[in-house]
């Protein structure tokens, strides 16, 4: 009962934060310099022709009342189109979501899975030289530059080895060969994934190391620990059976959250490996004025963020009896 | 019981993603064996399909390989030549037509190109108002179609622009495009629905067809088996194409292009690349740079409505003090050409070589000498004078306007050196040059939107440095940017500059039918500018292009560089 108060008031907390986000998007592109129809006049237009296009795009409305058109259509479900491509913002958004989600999960999910196992064992040894080193190795991989991370990564890998594609998603000798099957596809992804989900993975897996660490060295304090060694458990049991699925619960709040955010891409990531995701996309849309396309990916990545706070907080409740709200 | 659940599907998921790892290497290890495909290496996708939205670089590119238009430049003189039309236009003057005799062609979809075609393309850009082609047909008064191969074209006032860009739109197939134009008409906004319209399989009558798009992948043109240019010669050339097809490949960064160019991943990589880029490329032996002149034209505007700028002598002194020498060869690395004028020497008909050259040949105390010699004329008096009484080059201090007040400090505007650093260094280099002189001057980058916005929008400046990257062929922009008509919130005439000899001038030019003459007309307007000095012309960058050589050739050179309709249809496999 407590709890379904909890997600009711959380619920009612959503739609005021969300509110408050349109509201300011909404001010934040139209104060930004720049116009959204100056990237499509040449000199050969002429004013009223430029002007004309303008009253069309319905940039020439009082402000207010684009306001209102876009709280109209917010709730009406219309992200509008697309000034750039011409076509409505939810199909483009819906075009390169499935890309970004595809990598950031993958990648995220493998890192909090690497980062768990090690910094189990890291915790395990603490003070002797196994512990030393990977936590200097999850310092590192966390911090690097992830563009310099990346061109480093196909320098070696793809143009020196030759063993992955330069960037991409696909291949096109694959997927224009007739003879291609669904299995020769589906490994041509996972080999243009190789590249990008490895940089990903450096840049995630050393949090999760240190989370899971910290965790770990915490839960090796709790009495049930002491328990499970006085009734005489072996070593690995207590420390991956006891210990090491309580410990990951901070891990499991990271990688919900970092999942959530995944949804906007990295654009960092996505442009360099030519990856055709929400990261890309949004920085384009940002740099051509693009409202309707800007204002769709943000408040689609804001909504997803909204709704996984509540969820890892629901989460957490269930998977801890502990916690109670 | 769910935290061993969540812990197991954990362990399970590891092994799982390695497995197809390492299983896709193994079966993709081996380099992929290459068809005989033409690869072009891209930085963006086309925006659309849509033939009238597709106001993009990327898109046009496309799109050029497919929609064809009634005339093209041949790459040797840019003159125009019949393409889709059979011969040369014929002019009446006695009632301003102008007859377009038209090649057997067919679409791609196997039907006939007719006349209809073309007088249908018409109506539905007067009939939309569609912004980037209106202004080159709002003066046709109508399209008479007397037969399936004939075209007249009455206009409503002789118009010098009608051969190079109305009869260079391209041509829309009436059945693909009409029940799209009815419906949208229909509704409240019939632009924005015509611009909206997705399309999927665009009809052509070029060289190549679509015929598939994985966005975020790769685009492919295939060779389109209708093209009427297949196996003909056209302005003395062979046409084929001789090639299956182009696959653009889409590429986030420059860097990313160019290691897929040297690996051999693509054929050519249809950016101009940076001078940086250029020494690493050259020592690969199967790669070649090509270089080309832009149709571009980067200069230094002033805003001639108000003080200080509002002094011919001080423009002219200003035209001295900056020095070309030094952007092309120190900023541009040698990658440029000087320009004197507004049209970029490339354009051989069109640009005037007899303007004044300011700054040529000079060196720099020979530089500050002949501004401090037209300044002191006019009036103009220092503190500290540039040139002492010696003749001697000193740094200046404290320079007056004639009326005895001192110079209002003024700021030059570029855009921002991420957007482009050749342009935000001119303006650097220009506040050092004129500082010296002793004018209190500063340059100031800012985001581009905010720039266009205060020059054009707003026209709260004084001076700026900006650039034109593709202008277009024919010179009318000439005109345009001077007019004093187009003096306005938006319009182009940026510098606000006002001669009625020069709108004398430009009014004729764009109603003069015979070329001779209209060019007479356009190197009489240069002059005229040049001597005005309103903008500064300063330099047009030069194209810098990579291809492979092991795999094709025949690249045909052009203003613009070697992506065009020409190479495609020229390239033969080795």
């Amino acid at each position: 009962m407590e709890l379904r108060r909890y997600i009711t008031r959380r619920l009612i907390q959503i739609i005021l934060i969300f509110f408050v986000i349109l509201t300011v998007l909404f001010l934040l592109f139209r104060l930004a310099p720049g116009d959204p129809v100056s990237r499509m006049i040449d000199p050969a237009m002429s004013p009223e022709d430029a002007e004309n296009l303008i009253s069309q795009l319905g940039l020439r409305e009082p402000i207010w009342v684009q306001y209102l058109l876009y709280l109209k259509n917010f709730v009406t479900g219309d992200f509008g189109y697309s000034f750039h491509y011409g076509r409505p913002v939810i199909t483009v958004i819906w075009d390169k979501l499935p890309n970004t989600v595809l990598l950031f999960t993958t990648s995220i999910i493998l890192a909090a899975i690497v980062g768990i196992f090690l910094g189990k064992i890291a915790a395990w040894h603490k003070g002797k030289k196994l512990d030393l080193w990977m936590t200097i190795g999850a310092l590192v991989t966390h911090t690097v530059f992830l563009p310099w991370l990346a061109l480093i990564m196909i320098w070696v890998f793809s143009y020196k080895l030759g063993w992955f594609p330069i960037t991409g998603i696909i291949s096109e000798e694959i997927w224009l060969d007739p003879d291609s099957g669904i299995v020769a596809k589906v490994l041509d992804v996972a080999h243009h994934m190789v590249l990008p989900v490895a940089t990903l993975f450096c840049i995630h897996f050393g949090s999760y190391l240190l989370i899971m660490r910290s965790s770990m060295l915490e839960t090796l304090k709790e009495d049930y620990i002491l328990t499970a060694r006085a009734k005489g458990l072996k070593e690995k049991v207590i420390r991956d059976r006891h210990a090491a699925p309580n410990a990951a619960l901070p891990v499991v709040t990271s990688v919900g959250l970092s999942l959530a955010f995944s949804i906007n891409g990295g654009a960092l990531t996505e442009t360099v490996f030519t990856w055709p995701g929400i990261g890309r996309e949004l920085v384009f849309a940002v740099s051509h004025n693009d409202y309707p396309l800007a204002q769709g990916s943000f408040l689609l990545i804001a909504l997803v963020v909204l709704l996984a706070n509540m969820i890892v907080d629901i989460l957490y409740a269930y998977l801890d009896p502990r916690i109670r709200y | 019981m769910i935290r061993e659940r969540i812990w197991t599907f954990f362990r399970n998921c590891a092994g799982l993603f390695w497995l197809i790892y390492i299983l896709a290497a193994a079966v993709f290890i081996a380099p992929v064996q290459g068809a005989p495909l033409l690869k072009v290496g891209v930085l963006e996708e086309p925006k659309t399909l849509n033939i009238w939205l597709a106001s993009d670089a990327w898109s046009s590119r496309v799109l050029s390989e497919i929609c064809q238009p009634l005339f093209i430049r041949e790459p040797g003189t840019l003159s125009l030549v019949p393409w889709l039309a059979e011969k040369e236009a014929v002019y009446d003057p006695s009632n301003l037509s102008y007859t377009v005799y038209l090649r057997e062609a067919k679409w791609s979809d196997g039907t006939p190109f007719t006349s209809r075609d073309v007088a249908f393309t018409g109506k539905m850009i007067k009939d939309f108002k569609i912004p980037r082609f209106l202004s080159n047909w709002n003066f046709v008064k109508e399209i008479a179609t007397p037969d399936p191969r004939t075209v007249v074209f009455y206009l409503e006032e002789s118009m010098a622009t009608f051969l190079a860009r109305t009869l260079t739109t391209p041509i829309v197939q009436e059945k693909e495009w009409s029940s799209i134009a009815a419906e949208a008409l229909k509704t409240e906004k019939p632009l924005v629905t015509l611009l909206n319209q997705k399309v999927e399989k665009p009809v052509g009558t070029g060289p190549f067809i679509l015929k598939e798009w994985r966005q975020g992948a790769y685009l492919f043109l295939e060779k389109n088996p209708n093209f009427f240019g297949q196996g003909r010669n056209i302005a003395g050339r062979d046409l084929g194409p001789l090639i299956g097809g182009i696959i653009f490949k889409n590429y986030g960064t420059s860097d990313a292009a160019i290691l897929d160019l040297k690996k051999g991943s693509i054929d050519m990589f249809w950016w101009g690349l940076q001078a940086g880029y250029v020494e690493d490329l050259k020592k690969e032996k199967d790669i070649q740079i090509i270089t080309n002149e832009k149709s571009g034209l980067y200069y230094m505007g002033f805003n001639l409505r108000k003080p200080p700028f509002n002094d011919r002598a001080l423009r002219r002194a200003v035209a001295n003090l900056i020095d070309k020498e030094f952007i092309i060869e120190r900023i541009l690395q040698g990658y440029g050409v000087k320009m004197h004028t507004l049209v970029p020497p490339a354009n051989r008909i069109w640009c005037c070589t007899d303007v004044p050259r300011y700054c040529e040949g000079l060196s720099k105390e020979d530089r500050i000498r002949t501004a401090f010699t037209i300044l002191k004329e006019a009036g103009y008096k220092w503190d500290e004078p540039p040139v002492d009484g010696s003749g001697k080059v000193v740094k200046g201090k404290g320079i007056r306007l004639p009326d005895g007040s001192p110079m209002p400090s003024f700021t030059i505007l570029t855009p921002p050196a991420d957007y482009d650093p050749q342009r935000a260094m001119v303006g650097t280099m220009a506040q050092e040059w004129l500082r010296e002189f002793g004018m209190p001057v500063s340059a100031k980058p800012m985001a581009f939107g905010s720039l266009t916005e205060q020059v054009k929008g707003r026209r709260d400046f004084d001076a700026f440095v900006l650039g034109y990257g593709k202008l277009s062929l024919d010179p009318d922009y000439v005109r345009n940017f001077f007019v004093s008509a187009n003096d306005k919130p938006q319009g182009w005439n940026m510098s606000g500059y006002s001669n009625p000899e020069f709108d004398r001038l430009a009014e004729q030019s764009v109603k003069e039918m015979d070329q001779e003459k209209r060019r007479k007309l356009i190197w009489q307007m240069q002059r005229m500018i040049m001597e005005d000095v309103p903008y500064i012309p300063l330099y047009n960058p030069i194209l810098l292009e990579a291809v492979r050589t092991d795999r094709f050739a025949g690249w045909v050179s052009m203003v613009e560089g070697i992506g065009n309709t020409w190479s495609f249809c020229e390239l033969k496999p080795r």
